[in-house]
């Protein structure tokens, strides 16, 4: 027995001398995805339970769910296993593909659910929103390289912030979804900040946009009311933010509600599966609002495990974007780690009414199948950019 | 192929620690909502998820002056279904047809209804609920509840007033001793989900009802239960509409009956029968909630006032010709042919008007009205019982002569029997104003005196003196007067009788009434039986006297021993 361990060991020892193998983070990937699982089966089962539309199944959400997330796991491992510089051939086509996708849900094609017209149907539903997130973070990163010295004159700058815009407007006006529209503006920003060796500028346009909202903000709250009744939608959503008790049962009855949650689980939460605020109270429970039940079954020690776990993962993935061979690969990596951070960001953000509520998933951990999918491939690819890192002989 | 240059890791790691700086800021923000915001936010979360369903309390009793109990509790059930623990359907709605006497479709209709809970039937009794319990089938509910229960069924009925299903006071002691007898209510907590379905699983918090105390009164079973025969035996006799007693102590003003017949069944309180159009009238107590014109029981009142001031003697000698000029109105007396010359002695014996209207004019319309005042005839008496109706009385302006000598007489005006009997319990009694009261004490459930009611003795309304003229000139109206069926053997006795003609005087419809008291000396009991519309005969003394007599026969030798 000794012997043979010996010998794996010594074999496996000569494999990582050879390649770099990033198991930390592919452990805290699985890990979160089966912590999300756990968690949507918490968050679903009483009401899929109690109602025929899910046919009184309990497990109706975390089989969907499962099954995405398998979907998710193959699409990684494929994607670990193939060299990265191959996906740059397809950048250009999954930017205009991204762009078509998006257009198709104005046709019969797109599946209209809560409200919103946000998905496709193609033979199962998808959410083109998340395809444009990964197709803009390669399109992105390829345009960069290709660019080479051109991104530090200022023509460049404005073309590499430029090139998002028709897909975030799209994104945003077309299926109605700012947030993803955010994200990806996000995820491009922060390509274009590693990219580019300025910092002067990139403070410039953070600093003008926290202005500016703090502007907006200041202004709605000094206008009286009676002309805020007359503008739409996200004006309201903006005072229900800054004083949600008082839209209780309108605007803000998701954000309060979420806060219970919150409040209510204390330092150790009230134990898994024993959650009240999910038995119909918080709306979207297993989706967008995931993390406020986390904190009021495990409490603070579980919301903050799950934030650490986030860090965590973005830490491995920043690591992982130092020491890449090339731009390609750090660009690729970047974008995935500027989505991922952007994406947890904001939506613990919401939950805890730091911003005003918008929606956004809980990467790994909500319910959504396109999401999982696509995030899981996002990591393949880290990992892939991983793998070509080579480890100095110890010798 | 592009190199990854210092500068880009530079930024790459300048960009994670500014990501880290927000979960920071995040984390911040948990500490803030889950450690100092907690109890705040589980409070509203808790008021959120929880929903109360309350324990009835067991209201409080109400004894006579001996302790029998008038008002008392008894357990009964409510019986629900809860369809989806139903299993076996079949049985459970054979069981609950045969049981409860119902009809299978109404049961069924109840049984398929998915609903949490449906109520089958309430007030169901104890027997019974607890046979259905018996049968052990699963989806029946069997609740047990507290209903209130008079044993004595009409008696004092409209005294005792009711208590409605929210175990609330509707009528009568009941609302006025509300606070006492309701006791405080008890909660069970039960978690719900956003639809309101409670969560068995979660268990429930219990906080457990405060019984109501127990209210002691005043009334006397015994007396009450004879009144009452009394009345309702004169009330068939006479054909008349209505009949009411009161029979109070003049000293302190503890009233120990008071019956107005018909009364109704306490534990029926809503079966109205044929004779009202409307419970409110079926409900209402004739003795003071009803103002009547007294008539010449308030000769006593005249009395008091032409005593007091001094305008009259008993020697005094009155002309009575049958009537009496009053300007050049024209007052007949009830006596055809009139009294010829009377003492004041013989006037009240004979109750004759003219002489009464003399004391009046004599005493003039300030005097007279000031009395009026001072008796307490304007205001209400303060009995505790709800709806007491006011004196209807002429405004002093509107007095002239022809209202002054009616007034005398006792008519034009209107008072309730419960202030009559009370001014005079007040004029015999030695001369202190008195207030009529019920309730005695509140005892907790142990017999303990938790509170006491006391009414002091009011202001002095005559003297000693004249209080004794009007208990010697009272004996002799039942010695020798009109009062005389008012004699009880062995008893002394005063007493004075009416008879007055109800509106439009024309109708041909009388009210008989009797106050009488005793002993005459030192009146320790007075009653006042008012007859509303007797058939044949419908003098006071003819009619109200008597009833008064056989019920001094009766409660005399017993009040001798209390």
């Amino acid at each position: 027995m000794g012997r043979n361990t010996g010998k794996i060991r010594s074999f496996n020892l000569k494999r990582k001398n050879e390649y770099f193998f990033d198991y930390s983070l592919l452990l805290v990937v699985l890990f979160l995805l089966g912590f999300g699982l756990v968690m949507i089966y918490s968050a679903s089962f009483y009401d899929a339970s109690t109602s025929k539309s899910f046919n009184n199944d309990a497990a109706y959400f975390l089989k969907k769910q499962a099954f995405a997330s398998m979907l998710g796991i193959i699409a990684m491992i494929v994607v670990t296993f193939i060299p990265y510089h191959f996906w740059e051939k397809f950048a250009v086509l999954g930017y205009l593909g991204s762009a078509v996708l998006i257009a198709l849900v104005l046709t019969p094609l797109g599946i209209e659910a809560n409200g919103a017209r946000r998905w496709l149907n193609l033979g199962i539903s998808v959410q083109p929103a998340e395809i444009a997130k990964l197709a803009m973070i390669l399109f992105l990163a390829s345009m960069i390289c290709k660019m080479g010295k051109a991104i530090r004159t200022p023509k460049g700058f404005w073309l590499v912030a430029g090139v998002p815009l028709p897909i975030c407007i799209m994104v945003w006006k077309i299926t109605d979804n700012l947030s993803s529209a955010i994200i990806i503006f996000g995820i491009a920003f922060l390509m274009l900040f590693v990219a580019s060796p300025e910092y002067k500028k990139f403070f410039v346009i953070g600093g003008g946009v926290i202005a500016f909202a703090a502007a907006v903000v200041i202004g709605l709250t000094m206008m009286d009311t009676s002309k805020l009744q007359e503008m739409g939608f996200r004006s309201a959503r903006i005072l229900a933010w800054l004083s949600p008790e008082d839209y209780a049962a309108g605007k803000a009855f998701q954000t309060l509600q979420s806060l219970y949650a919150i409040g209510s689980g204390g330092l150790f939460g009230k134990g898994i599966g024993q959650s009240m605020q999910k038995l119909g109270y918080l709306p979207e429970v297993q989706n967008d609002m995931i993390f406020a039940l986390i904190c009021e079954e495990l409490g603070i020690f579980g919301g903050i495990c799950v934030i650490m776990l986030f860090v965590l993962l973005i830490w491995r993935c920043m690591i992982i974007a130092s020491n890449a061979t090339d731009l390609f690969g750090a660009l690729l990596v970047v974008g995935v780690l500027g989505h991922i951070a952007i994406q947890v960001i904001l939506n613990i953000a919401v939950v805890t009414n730091t911003i005003p509520n918008t929606g956004i998933s809980l990467p790994f951990i909500s319910y959504g199948g396109s999401s999982v999918v696509f995030l899981l491939a996002e990591i393949g690819l880290v990992l892939s950019v991983g793998r070509g890192i080579r480890i100095k002989e110890r010798v | 192929m592009l190199k990854n240059k210092t500068k880009n890791r530079e930024k790459i790691v300048v960009a994670t620690i500014l990501f880290m700086i927000l979960f920071l800021g995040l984390i911040a923000r948990l500490v803030y909502f889950m450690v100092f915001q907690s109890q705040y936010y589980s409070k509203k979360a808790e008021d959120l998820h929880v929903r109360e369903r309350y324990i009835k309390a067991k209201r409080g009793k109400i004894l006579d002056r001996n302790g029998v109990v008038l008002a008392d509790n008894v357990t009964v059930c409510n019986i629900s279904v809860i369809h989806n623990q139903i299993q076996e359907r079949e049985k459970v709605i054979d069981v609950l047809c045969k049981e409860l006497n119902l009809s299978r479709e109404y049961v069924e209709k109840r049984v398929d209804k998915v609903t949490s809970i449906e109520k089958i039937k309430s007030n169901v009794s104890k027997e019974i609920g607890d046979k259905i319990r018996g049968y052990n089938l699963a989806g029946i509910k069997v609740d047990e509840d507290y209903k209130r229960y008079y044993p004595y069924g009409e008696l004092a009925s409209k005294v005792l007033g009711f208590a409605g299903g929210d175990n609330q006071g509707i009528i009568g002691l009941e609302v006025i001793y509300e606070e006492e007898l309701q006791g405080e209510k008890g909660v069970i907590l039960t978690y719900t989900d956003a639809r309101g379905i409670e969560l068995e699983e979660r268990g429930e918090k219990r906080i457990e009802p405060v019984d109501g105390s127990n209210l002691v009164t005043s009334l006397d079973y015994n007396i009450q239960q004879y009144a009452t025969q009394l009345a309702k035996v004169a009330m068939e006799k006479k054909e008349a509409d209505r009949v009411s007693i009161i029979v109070m102590n003049p000293q302190n003003g503890e009233v120990y009956c008071m019956v107005d017949v018909p009364e109704f069944d306490l534990n029926h309180p809503f079966d109205m029968g044929s004779e009202y159009s409307d419970l409110n009238q079926m409900w209402r107590n004739g003795c003071i909630n009803d103002t009547y014109e007294p008539g010449s029981t308030f000769k006593i009142i005249t009395t008091a006032a032409a005593l007091e001031e001094n305008v009259v003697s008993l020697e005094q000698r009155f002309y009575c010709p049958g009537y009496i000029m009053v300007g050049d109105r024209r007052i007949r007396c009830h006596k055809y042919g009139g009294h010829g010359s009377v003492s004041f002695v013989e006037g009240m014996q004979g109750s004759c008007n003219p002489t009464f209207i003399s004391l009046g004019l004599t005493l003039g319309v300030d005097r007279y009205y000031d009395y009026f005042s001072k008796f307490g005839l304007l205001e209400k008496t303060g009995v505790d019982l709800p709806g007491e109706a006011g004196t209807i009385m002429h405004k002093k302006e509107n007095i002239g002569p022809v209202e002054l000598a009616t007034v005398a007489f006792g008519q034009s005006f209107q008072i309730t029997p419960i202030q009559m009997a009370t001014t005079v319990s007040s004029l015999v009694n030695g001369g202190q104003r008195i207030t009529p009261h019920i309730g005695l004490r509140i005892l907790d459930k142990d017999g303990n005196n938790i509170k006491k009611y006391t009414y002091d003795k009011g202001e002095t309304l005559v003297s000693s003196n004249t209080s004794e003229t009007l208990q010697y000139l009272l004996e002799q109206v039942v010695d020798g007067g009109t009062g005389s069926n008012g004699y009880v053997e062995g008893y002394r006795v005063g007493g004075k009788t009416a008879t007055s003609q109800t509106l439009p005087r024309n109708s041909g419809k009388y009210i008989a009434s009797y106050v009488g008291f005793a002993p005459a000396d030192n009146p320790q009991v007075l009653a006042l039986a008012v007859v509303h519309n007797p058939k044949g005969v419908y003098y006071g003394g003819q009619v109200a006297a008597p009833i008064i007599r056989q019920l001094f026969e009766n409660i005399l030798p017993y009040l001798d021993r209390m």
